[in-house]
């Protein structure tokens, strides 16, 4: 249908050049010519017209002009589907989909063919995972334009997304019939191959799968796929014999890969560790050089078997120097044999290398010598043993032993830097990492890790200088690392503001991964046109998959619960007006001192000043930066984010339902952690929402019945009932009574309690939680309940510094109700059992060493 | 032991700490913030050395034209203890007589060790290097405090006609 103002021949034709200018991406141009036209008082209100010139400006950054246009355009010309076109396309470009969507569809009222318009209807559709619609869009294109390839992959692959195979293998058989037949078989073809048989393959039909690609096997350029999926195929099939020689193939071709070996032991039918064993060492006399083969057996051999292995795959480690040995070797100390072993090996190993330089003394008159840089390795490897099993003294030994032997490798002041970091101090970690940093600033792993350590030891600025290092010249290194989607080094920045209890700038980075999120699944929409051009598919379909599953990454996990936790706190604690805040503790104070507390304000008033000063400066600088970016890439001008002010953040007025928006994405893509749905818990408790408190519970329940966090749960549902016993709802209470028996046993809150306290009893952790329920019911029990957590005798089997940090934080919380002589002597009894954890510490010894930023002393380690 | 597990490495500036390592546990005396500058600057006559991709030793030269002669001056050249004996002292010092050489334009190389430093004695003998002074007092907080001066003449300086080569080769270092 046709505009219902069409233009005279002559503005018709600068009207085509005005579009022509878009495409081009001239669109200075193109609002000259917009403006001859609008410049002619008969057309000065041409809806077409005006929508261009609009879309146009967009272009140009213009936005609010834009919708000015556009919108006038549209309302002199509704009938126009220029203009709803037009319109569709702006909303698109501010991914607001949905309404672009509506915008496409009006459009094709009034021009139901126009391919433009149905193709980027169906690039929405996909993007936006409307499946059906989809599928209908591909439908029409492929009416239009039946002789394209992509209009028929397209329309298969809407059937494909929707699991409807079989009309996704009928239409893709269709189209590959039609194809010539001839032998200049192309990648694209042997692509388009292997993708029509993932459909088979996911349809379910294995043995049709097998045939399909047995028929086309010359055609297929990707031999390497083409013989992984027909080993796996004849694998699935249990025609061993056959998948067998695919996966000896393949395994000749990479002998590193590991899936290879254990396809082959399935192909091979083999069970029993000790069949296993005996193939990988044919398989090590056959690829010598292989690393699989070596290492692989370690994981079934058992006693002397094992013992014989490992003395050979650790000799020939420590001879190379193969740095991250014991990493490599760490899978098998879930074994205490096996750890055994190993120990026993090294400390061999130790005094033969001191004594003869040998690893075994028995050794003395065969072979020559090992290497010098031996005694090192066996050092530092000693080191991660004990740091891994926790005794941090001699890891430390060793650690320094290494140090002394040689001062110049690296990793061992990471290494010692880690041993800290485990013996809960993270300040001196940081500064071992420091050290290893400085002696080699080039090194890019090695900076990252500091940084990272720095911000466990809750140093924000320092670590961003670090970072700077590596980061783009011109820019803050935060803004930088921001830009980068430097996920690990945001969570952890939230992290370290969250335990220095800045909230604000904790939301902040929480806020900024998730928009992380956002904007991979924004960049999705390029890919949509370019893997249909490039007949990348099976790639294609795996990106959609991936997409649909982001937020279930554990980055995302871990950014999530930070802000959440935050939130949760932010409610249960929001923040307060500092003003009144002041006036209320100066009321109390004596006149000198009164003098003192104003004099500080005026001086952190003042700093405040200078800093805000700064950011101002930092914000003007910021925005001139973002203008160039724009003005270099203008197609790129995603819609301005609005800016996330740490202030603004902490003082949330919903801060439940900002938890909840981090919680849903878990709640669909990692439903398999307990923790998701602890934390919802914890949301609708405060929000007083029953069903959803017992969703969670019953959800949490199926994971881990046991859990000790689930416990308090549990235990406070139990209350939150008993207290609401006659106002729910019958319906309510009916569904309750029903789950009761799951949940509950039908106990009683402090039956409840008292069970498990009874049925973990060995666990401090469970007890923590127990004890806590023992005093939110019943704070009479206090003194029974601050006995329980606070007697770290033998019959708990988890004193570690974990959970006595757990301890510590919740009586320092109140969950015991006031208690400062007992968390004084806790402290004091964790101090012995933990040397150098700092959490410990009283107070005044924590500051020392956090402002004890030295770089270490040389003369720690000069030798000889 | 093969050679191939012996290589030598720059000094940069992001290494430099390294050195700093090294000296301070090889040599008795430690050496000022100087010293790490110009140890910057003179390309190849300051080099890391790598057993099997560790450091374990380095050697600093230094150009000396002082008293009318243009010398070569080893300022340091050491490796950590664990490793002596295994040829890095020899790839250190084949470095420093081979720069020597293909400069042309030295009369000698030359150093100072401590009287009692028979390692090193021995070492530098094995290479040529004669003892042809006592520096009585040489160093100042360590005992004995004299110092031999160990020095080996560079045979063939080039002569005139071969100048124009030697200028080109200078700018190396
Ligand atoms: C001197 C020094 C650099 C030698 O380094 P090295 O790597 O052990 O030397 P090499 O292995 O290349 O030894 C070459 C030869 O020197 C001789 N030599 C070196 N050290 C010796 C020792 N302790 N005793 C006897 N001979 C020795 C040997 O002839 C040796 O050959 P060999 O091993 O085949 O018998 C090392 O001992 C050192 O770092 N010392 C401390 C620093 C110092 O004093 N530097 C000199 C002042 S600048």
């Amino acid at each position: 249908m046709p505009s219902s103002n069409p233009l005279p021949p002559k503005e018709n034709a600068l009207f085509k050049r005005i579009l022509r200018c878009y495409e081009q991406k001239q669109y200075k141009n193109g609002l000259k010519f917009a403006k001859q036209i609008l410049s002619n008082s008969k057309f000065m209100e041409h809806g077409e017209t005006l929508a261009m010139k609009g879309l146009t400006l967009n272009c140009l950054g213009r936005k609010e002009e834009a919708y000015e246009y556009v919108r006038r355009g549209l309302r002199n010309d509704l009938r126009s589907h220029v203009c709803w076109h037009v319109y569709g396309l702006l909303q698109r470009s501010d991914k607001k989909y949905d309404e672009a969507i509506k915008c496409y569809r009006n459009a094709l009222k009034w021009e139901k063919d126009n391919i433009q318009i149905l193709r980027d209807l169906s690039l929405l559709q996909i993007q936006m995972r409307d499946l059906e619609g989809y599928r209908d869009t591909r439908y029409q294109l492929l009416m239009l334009r039946p002789t394209q390839r992509a209009s028929w992959i397209g329309y298969a692959m809407s059937f494909h997304l929707l699991g409807d195979y079989k009309s996704a293998l009928n239409i893709l058989e269709t189209f590959l019939d039609q194809q010539q037949k001839g032998n200049n078989y192309d990648y694209e073809h042997s692509e388009l191959l292997l993708y029509q048989n993932m459909v088979i393959y996911e349809s379910g039909d294995l043995k049709q799968a097998l045939m399909h690609l047995e028929s086309c096997e010359d055609q297929i350029l990707d031999k390497l796929t083409l013989k992984e999926i027909l080993g796996e195929l004849n694998l699935q099939l249990k025609q061993f014999e056959k998948a067998a020689k695919y996966f000896e193939e393949l395994i000749r071709r990479n002998p590193e890969n590991t899936t290879y070996y254990s396809k082959l032991i399935q192909a091979r039918e083999l069970t029993k560790p000790e069949d296993i064993v005996q193939f990988y060492l044919s398989l090590a006399d056959m690829y010598p050089k292989a690393n699989p083969p070596k290492r692989l057996p370690l994981n079934y051999a058992v006693e002397e078997q094992f013992r014989n292995l490992i003395d050979n795959y650790l000799r020939q480690g420590l001879r190379k120097g193969v740095p991250p040995l014991f990493v490599d070797i760490r899978s098998v100390y879930t074994d205490k044999r096996k750890v055994e072993i190993i120990e026993q090996l090294l400390l061999q190993y130790t005094d033969a290398l001191k004594k003869i330089g040998k690893f075994s003394e028995n050794e003395v008159n065969n072979g020559p010598k090992e290497p010098a840089s031996c005694l090192l390795w066996v050092y530092y490897f000693l080191a991660q043993h004990y740091d891994y099993l926790q005794q941090t003294e001699k890891a430390l030994m060793y650690i320094d032993a290494a140090i002394e032997h040689t001062p110049t490798l690296i990793e061992l002041f990471v290494t010692k830097g880690r041993i800290y970091k485990h013996a809960g101090d993270p300040y001196e970690a940081c500064k071992w990492l420091d050290e290893a940093q400085s002696l080699d600033t080039a090194d890019r792993y090695i900076n990252s890790k500091c940084a990272k350590y720095m911000l466990r030891a809750n140093r924000v600025k320092q670590a961003e200088e670090i970072c700077a290092k590596f980061t783009r010249e011109g820019v803050s290194a935060m803004e930088n690392l921001n830009e980068m989607q430097c996920m690990w080094f945001q969570t952890e920045c939230a992290l370290a503001y969250q335990r220095l209890e800045k909230y604000g700038e904790a939301l902040k980075k929480c806020h900024e991964v998730d928009r992380h999120f956002s904007e991979i699944i924004e960049d999705q929409f390029d890919f949509h046109t370019y893997c249909m051009r490039k007949m990348t598919l099976r790639s294609y379909v795996g990106l959609l998959r991936l997409e649909d599953v982001l937020r279930g990454h554990p980055f995302y996990f871990k950014a999530a619960r930070c802000a959440i936790e935050v939130y949760l706190h932010l409610f249960d604690e929001p923040l307060k007006d500092e003003n009144t805040e002041q006036e209320l503790n100066m009321e109390n104070l004596a006149p000198s001192e009164l003098k003192k507390l104003r004099n500080k304000q005026r001086k952190a008033r003042r700093k405040a000043e200078q800093e805000n000063a700064q950011a101002a400066q930092a914000q003007v600088k910021r925005e001139q930066y973002h203008k160039s970016k724009q003005q270099g890439d203008i197609e790129a001008d995603a819609p301005q984010l609005d800016e996330l002010v740490p202030e603004k953040l902490a003082k949330v007025d919903d801060p439940l339902e900002q938890a909840i928006k981090f919680l849903q994405p878990l709640q669909n893509l990692a439903q398999n952690r307990i923790e998701t749905h602890l934390m919802a818990f914890e949301i609708y408790y405060r929000k007083e929402k029953i069903l959803l408190m017992l969703q969670s519970l019953k959800r949490a329940h199926r994971l881990d019945a046991a859990n000790p966090k689930l416990h308090t749960c549990l235990v406070r549902f139990c209350r939150v009932l008993n207290q609401n016993k006659d106002g729910l709802d019958p319906i309510v209470k009916e569904v309750i009574e029903q789950e009761k028996v799951l949940l509950f046993n039908n106990k009683d809150a402090i039956q409840l309690n008292r069970d498990y306290l009874d049925t973990y009893c060995n666990s401090l952790e469970a007890v923590l939680e127990g004890a806590k329920m023992l005093y939110y019911l019943n704070p009479k029990l206090q003194s029974t309940a601050l006995g329980l957590v606070t007697n770290l005798d033998n019959k708990y089997q988890d004193v570690n510094i974990k959970v006595c940090k757990n301890v510590l934080r919740s009586l320092k919380k109140g969950d015991f109700g006031q208690c400062d002589s007992q968390i004084e002597e806790f402290m004091t009894r964790c101090q012995t059992l933990f040397l150098h954890a700092v959490d410990f510490r009283s107070s005044s010894s924590t500051s020392v060493c956090e402002s004890n930023h030295v770089p270490p002393d040389q003369d720690n380690y000069s030798s000889n | 032991m093969t050679r191939e597990q012996i290589e030598l490495g720059n000094v940069t500036p992001h290494n430099v700490k390294l050195l700093r390592h090294l000296n301070n546990v090889i040599f008795p005396v430690s050496y000022n913030e100087s010293f790490y500058k110009e140890v910057l600057k003179v390309g190849e006559l300051a080099k890391l050395v790598y057993y099997k991709d560790v450091v374990v030793g380095a050697v600093c030269c230094r150009i000396d034209t002082s008293n009318g002669a243009r010398q070569l001056y080893i300022m340091t050249l050491g490796c950590l203890y664990p490793y002596r004996r295994l040829g890095i002292g020899t790839r250190m010092i084949q470095h420093v007589l081979k720069l020597a050489e293909t400069d042309g334009d030295f009369d000698s190389i030359y150093l100072h060790v401590q009287v009692n430093n028979n390692e090193a004695i021995t070492f530098y003998k094995k290479f040529g290097f004669e003892i042809t002074a006592v520096r009585r007092h040489y160093y100042k907080r360590i005992d004995p405090s004299d110092a031999y001066v160990l020095q080996k003449l560079i045979s063939h300086k080039r002569t005139a006609n071969e100048g124009h080569k030697t200028k080109e080769n200078k700018k190396k270092f």
